[in-house]
C-alpha cells in the first residue's frame, strides 16, 4: 500500500527505499533536519582533519580526485576542494555522449576558472550503444553506461594514478531518502553503486544475464578488485557530510562568482542541475515517471520543501504543472541509437509500472502516479513566496541542438 | 584451534534492508540480496539475515527471500532469523539455503517446537535469540512484540541447558545502532556459564570487540548498521584485531 | 584444470547452489541429481549433507541410493562426502539412535561430550605432510565446521585432524572415498583451493 510523507512529496515506493517514523515523517525529511541541527563549523574542522594526511608533500602527485561533469554540483565541489581546502585535485570526467553545448562550455570554463588538470574518459560508441540498447530494453534505462562510467572511472583512476582520495559532493541516498545520518560519515562503497546507481547490475552481471553483450563491451565498467583498492587505501568521501548541502544556494554562488551557466527545462522548474545532458531531464525523466510514478520535478520540489522555500501545496502544484510535459529531444536520441519512434515507444510502454499506469485504449494511458494519489489536506500550508531559478543560457547555447563530442571540435 | 567469529548482520523490514536503531527507528539501505552478497565478498565469518516483521504480522518465515539468497551460491555460511513457527519452517529454510536458523518469538509461543526443530536439523543449526537489557541491577528479557521486558524464564534456561540450541544471540536492543553502545553486563551477568554466546547491538569499534572476544563464553560478535558506512568494513575490523583468535582477513583478488 | 564433472547426490536434504557455485569457479562441471544414469556419467560422486544421520540414511534408502553408492565404492569410483555426507560414509552413528551407515570407511559417529557443538572456522592438521591436498603445507588455513557429532575410527583412515574439545578426524579416506567434516563450499577461497587440489589428486590417483 502506497503511503506518503506528511511533510514532503515522497512515498514509500521510492526506488532508494524510504521509511517513516511514528509521526508519519519520512527518513529523508528527518535526516534533512540535521542540516539545521549540526554544528557545521565543527564538521568542517573534521573534514580538514580527514584530508590532512592526503595532502601531497612533494608536489609530485595530485592530492585527490574530483569527479566532475558540466552540470550538477561540480563547480561547488571543485570550489570547496581547491579554493577552500587548498587541495590539488585531478578532475576526471566520463563522456556521457548526450552532451549539450552548454555542458561542454561549463566544463571548459570549470577547468579554466579553477586552473585544474582534467582527465577524460571516452568509451567507444559501439559498446556504449550496445549496452544502452540492452539496458533500455531489459531495464528501461538509457543511463546505465553513464552511471557506471561516472562512478567507476574515478575509482579506476585512483588505482592507476595512485591517488587514494576521491572527493564526491552529495550522497544521493542521504539527500533524497535519508539513508544515513550525516554523522555516520558514510563513504563510497561498491555495494551502494551496485544497488542504487546500477539498478542491481554490475558490468559482469550484464554479461551473465543478457546474452547480447560481450566482455569487450563491458570490461571498462568493471570495479577494481578489492586487493587493489585495499593496497592503495582508496577512499571516497562525501562533502555533504561536512558541509550544509543546499544545491540551489550553492549553484547561485557559482553562477555569480565563477560563471556557471544555466538553462530552462520543460519538465522541471530547477534550471541548475543536469544542464549538461539532453536526455536526463527528457527521455530519462520520462522513463522515471513510467517506472516509478514520479519524476525529477518531484525530487526538486521535495528538496525545496525541505529547505522551506516551497510549501507542500505549491510543490505539488509545480509537480503537476511540469511532470507530463512532452519530450523535446527524443528524435536526437533515436538518431543516435538507431531506433525508430514506434520501436522506442513500444519499449518505453513495456516499462510502465502497472501500479501507476493503466492502458485505457490502444496508445492511451491513464496516469495514477504519486502526484495523482497524493491527497493531503492543506490545513497548515504556509504561504511561501514563489521560488525563482536563474536562467542565463540555453542547453544548445549558441550552437545547434546536437550531442557534442569533446575533442572533435564539431558535433556529429 | 577454533576461531572466534565476526558475523555480518542484514536487517530486513517490509522487504527492504534497513538500519535499525533501538528496535524503534529505521533508515532504508537497499535490496537484501545485494547487502548479503557484499558481506560474502567481504568474507564475513557468517552472515545473519534477520527479518524483523514476520512474527508480529503472523507471517511465517520469508521463504521467497531465502530462496533468492540460496540461488546466489554464497560461499559464506548463512543464518536466517524471522518468523519461524515450527519444525517444518526450519527444515524448509535449510532446504532453501540457510545453514543455521534463529528462533525468537517461538521461545515465547511454543518452546517445545524448538526441541523438535533441533532434533530434525541438529542443535548446531539452531540459535536462540534473547534481546536483553540491563535495568537497575537486573537482566531483563524483551518480548519484542508486546514490548514487555521480563526475567528470563526457567523454561528458556532449561532449553539452553539441554543443549538443543547451540548458541545464544544476545541483542542489546536498546543500544542498537549506537556507537560504542553495547552493554557488556548483558554478557557478564548472563545466568548460564559455558554457553556459547553471540553479542549484538551497538558494537562499533575494535576495543569493544576486543573486550567481548576476550570473554570465554563469547564465540562471536555480530555487527549490523556499522558495516554500512565504509568499504571493507569487516576486513578493517579484523586488521585492528589481528592478535585475537579470528580468521585472518582477505581481499578479493585476481587469484580468486 | 581439465573439465572434470561432479555429480552431487540429491537425496532431498539441503541446498546445493553454494557447492555448485564453488565447483564452477574452479572449472568443474557440477549437477545435482538423484538419477542413477546421471550419476554414472560423472567423474566424481559428491555426497553432501545437513541435518541428522537417521533421517539422512532414510532418505538415501527411499531413493534406492544406498546400494548404488556401496556398489560405486566397490568399483573404486571417486566419492567425496561433506559434513553429514562424510559421517554417512562410516559404519554407524549414535545420533538419536544407533543407525547403520554406508560402511565405506570403518569407524563410527559419536557425540561430542557434554553435548557440545563444533561451530565456526578451524584449522586442519595433516597427519602425513606429503598429502598432495594439504594446501601447500599451510596449516593455518581455516575451514567452516558446523556439527555436533564426529567420526571415530582406526588411524589408518585418518588424513587430517582438528582440535576442538578433543582432537577429532576432519578428513578421512579409504581408497577413493574421502570424507570432509568441514564445508569447503562455505569456506570461501580456502575451500575452493582445497577442492581444486583434492579433485586433481583424486582424478590422478
Amino acid at each position: 500500500m502506497i503511503k506518503f510523507c506528511k511533510r514532503c512529496l515522497y512515498s514509500n515506493t521510492h526506488p532508494l527505499g524510504l521509511t517513516f517514523d511514528h509521526e508519519g515523517i519520512c527518513s529523508g525529511c528527518r535526516i534533512h533536519e540535521e542540516k539545521d541541527k549540526l554544528d557545521w563549523a565543527e564538521r568542517w574542522e573534521k573534514l580538514k582533519a580527514i584530508i590532512k594526511p592526503y595532502r601531497n608533500k612533494d608536489g609530485k602527485n595530485y592530492d585527490c580526485i574530483v569527479p566532475v561533469t558540466g552540470g550538477q554540483d561540480s563547480y561547488y565541489i571543485v570550489y570547496l576542494a581547491k579554493v577552500l581546502l587548498g587541495l590539488n585535485p585531478l578532475l576526471v570526467t566520463y563522456n556521457k555522449y548526450f552532451n549539450t553545448p552548454l555542458g561542454i562550455n561549463n566544463l571548459a570554463n570549470l577547468k579554466i576558472r579553477f586552473n585544474c588538470d582534467l582527465l577524460y574518459q571516452n568509451v567507444n560508441p559501439l559498446s556504449v550503444k550496445k549496452i544502452t540498447r540492452t539496458t533500455l530494453r531489459k531495464l528501461g534505462s538509457i543511463y546505465w553506461p553513464i552511471l557506471a562510467g561516472h562512478t567507476v572511472f574515478p575509482v579506476q583512476t585512483a588505482v592507476r594514478f595512485k591517488i587514494p582520495l576521491i572527493i564526491w559532493g552529495a550522497h544521493q541516498g542521504i539527500e533524497q531518502v535519508g539513508m544515513f545520518s550525516h554523522l555516520h560519515e558514510v563513504e563510497m562503497t561498491r555495494r551502494y553503486r551496485k544497488d542504487h546507481d546500477l539498478m542491481g547490475y554490475e558490468a559482469d552481471d550484464l554479461l551473465s544475464v543478457f546474452d547480447t553483450l560481450k566482455e569487450e563491451d563491458i570490461w571498462q565498467y568493471r570495479y577494481p578488485m578489492d586487493c587493489e583498492l585495499n593496497s592503495l587505501g582508496v577512499r571516497g568521501i562525501y562533502l555533504s557530510n561536512f558541509v550544509r548541502w543546499d544545491p540551489k544556494k550553492q549553484h547561485e554562488e557559482m553562477i555569480a562568482d565563477f560563471g556557471y551557466r544555466t538553462a530552462k527545462f520543460e519538465r522541471t522548474f530547477d534550471t541548475y542541475d543536469y544542464v549538461d545532458c539532453f536526455n536526463y531531464m527528457d527521455l530519462h525523466d520520462q522513463l522515471k515517471l513510467y517506472k516509478h510514478g514520479f519524476s525529477k520535478v518531484t525530487d526538486h520540489a521535495t528538496r525545496e520543501i525541505r529547505h522551506q522555500r516551497l510549501s507542500r501545496e505549491k510543490g505539488l502544484n509545480l509537480v503537476k504543472k511540469y511532470e507530463q510535459k512532452n519530450l523535446k529531444y527524443s528524435k536526437l536520441f533515436m538518431k543516435w541509437l538507431g531506433v525508430n519512434e514506434r520501436s522506442l515507444q513500444f519499449i518505453l510502454d513495456q516499462h510502465r509500472n502497472p501500479k501507476f499506469w493503466t492502458q485505457t485504449e490502444f496508445g492511451q494511458w491513464k496516469f495514477n502516479g504519486w502526484s495523482a494519489q497524493n491527497n493531503f489536506s492543506n490545513i497548515n500550508s504556509s504561504q511561501h513566496s514563489c521560488i525563482t531559478f536563474e536562467v542565463n543560457d540555453k542547453l544548445e547555447s549558441n550552437k545547434d541542438v546536437n550531442y557534442i563530442t569533446i575533442g572533435k571540435g564539431w558535433s556529429y | 584451534m577454533l576461531k572466534k567469529r565476526i558475523i555480518g548482520v542484514v536487517t530486513v523490514k517490509a522487504g527492504w534492508a534497513v538500519q535499525s536503531f533501538g528496535y524503534y527507528s529505521y533508515l532504508p539501505l537497499g535490496k537484501p540480496e545485494i547487502l548479503v552478497e557484499n558481506l560474502d565478498r567481504w568474507n564475513a565469518d557468517e552472515i545473519l539475515i534477520q527479518v524483523i516483521d514476520r512474527s508480529e504480522n503472523h507471517l511465517g518465515p520469508d521463504f521467497q527471500l531465502i530462496e533468492r539468497l540460496g540461488k546466489l551460491g554464497l560461499e559464506t555460511p548463512l543464518i536466517y532469523s524471522g518468523g519461524i513457527r515450527s519444525e517444518e519452517d526450519g527444515v524448509r529454510l535449510i532446504q532453501l539455503g540457510a545453514d543455521r536458523v534463529v528462533v525468537d518469538a517461538l521461545l515465547f509461543d511454543n518452546i517445545n517446537k524448538v526441541r523438535d526443530l533441533s532434533e530434525h536439523i541438529g542443535a548446531q543449526a539452531v540459535i536462540a535469540s534473547l534481546p536483553l537489557s540491563w535495568k537497575g541491577d537486573e537482566l531483563k528479557y524483551l518480548n519484542y512484540r508486546s514490548r514487555e521486558s521480563v526475567s528470563i524464564s526457567d523454561r528458556v534456561i532449561e532449553l539452553i541447558k539441554s543443549r538443543c540450541i547451540s548458541e545464544v544471540l544476545i541483542s542489546d536492543w536498546e543500544h542498537e545502532g549506537m556507537p560504542n553502545g553495547f552493554e557488556i553486563k548483558l554478557i557478564e551477568k548472563f545466568p548460564l556459564k559455558d554457553t556459547p554466546l553471540i553479542a549484538f547491538g551497538g558494537i562499533s569499534n575494535p576495543s569493544q570487540m576486543r573486550a567481548l572476544l576476550d570473554l570465554n563464553d563469547i564465540s562471536a560478535v555480530a555487527i549490523g548498521n556499522f558495516l554500512n558506512y565504509h568499504e571493507h568494513a569487516i576486513q578493517k575490523y579484523k586488521e585492528a584485531l589481528i592478535d585475537l583468535p579470528l580468521r585472518f582477513t582477505s581481499y578479493e583478488s585476481i587469484f580468486n | 584444470m581439465n573439465s572434470y564433472s561432479i555429480g552431487i547426490v540429491d537425496y532431498g536434504l539441503g541446498n546445493h547452489a553454494s557447492v555448485i557455485h564453488s565447483l564452477k569457479d574452479i572449472g568443474v562441471k557440477a549437477l545435482s541429481t538423484d538419477k542413477i544414469s546421471d550419476l554414472n556419467a560423472v567423474d566424481i560422486l559428491m555426497l553432501p549433507g545437513v541435518g541428522a544421520f537417521p533421517p539422512a540414511m532414510n532418505s538415501l534408502h527411499n531413493r534406492g541410493l544406498v546400494d548404488y553408492i556401496r556398489e560405486q565404492a566397490n568399483l573404486k569410483r571417486p566419492i567425496i562426502g561433506i559434513c553429514l555426507g562424510m559421517q554417512l560414509l562410516a559404519e554407524s552413528s549414535f545420533e538419536h539412535k544407533h543407525t547403520t551407515g554406508l560402511g565405506l570407511i570403518p569407524g563410527s559417529i559419536q557425540a561430542f561430550s557434554n553435548l557440545g557443538n563444533h561451530i565456526g572456522w578451524n584449522t586442519l592438521k595433516f597427519l602425513n605432510m606429503e598429502s598432495t591436498y594439504s594446501n601447500s603445507k599451510n596449516n593455518d588455513e581455516a575451514f567452516y565446521f558446523n556439527h555436533s557429532f564426529f567420526y571415530q575410527g582406526p588411524s589408518e583412515y585418518q588424513v587430517a585432524t582438528t582440535q576442538h574439545s578433543i582432537v577429532f578426524p576432519s578428513i578421512i579416506k579409504n581408497g577413493n572415498v574421502v570424507g570432509l567434516q568441514f564445508h569447503p563450499e562455505k569456506s570461501q577461497l580456502a575451500g575452493k583451493i582445497f577442492l581444486k587440489n583434492l579433485i586433481t589428486d583424486m582424478m590422478n590417483a
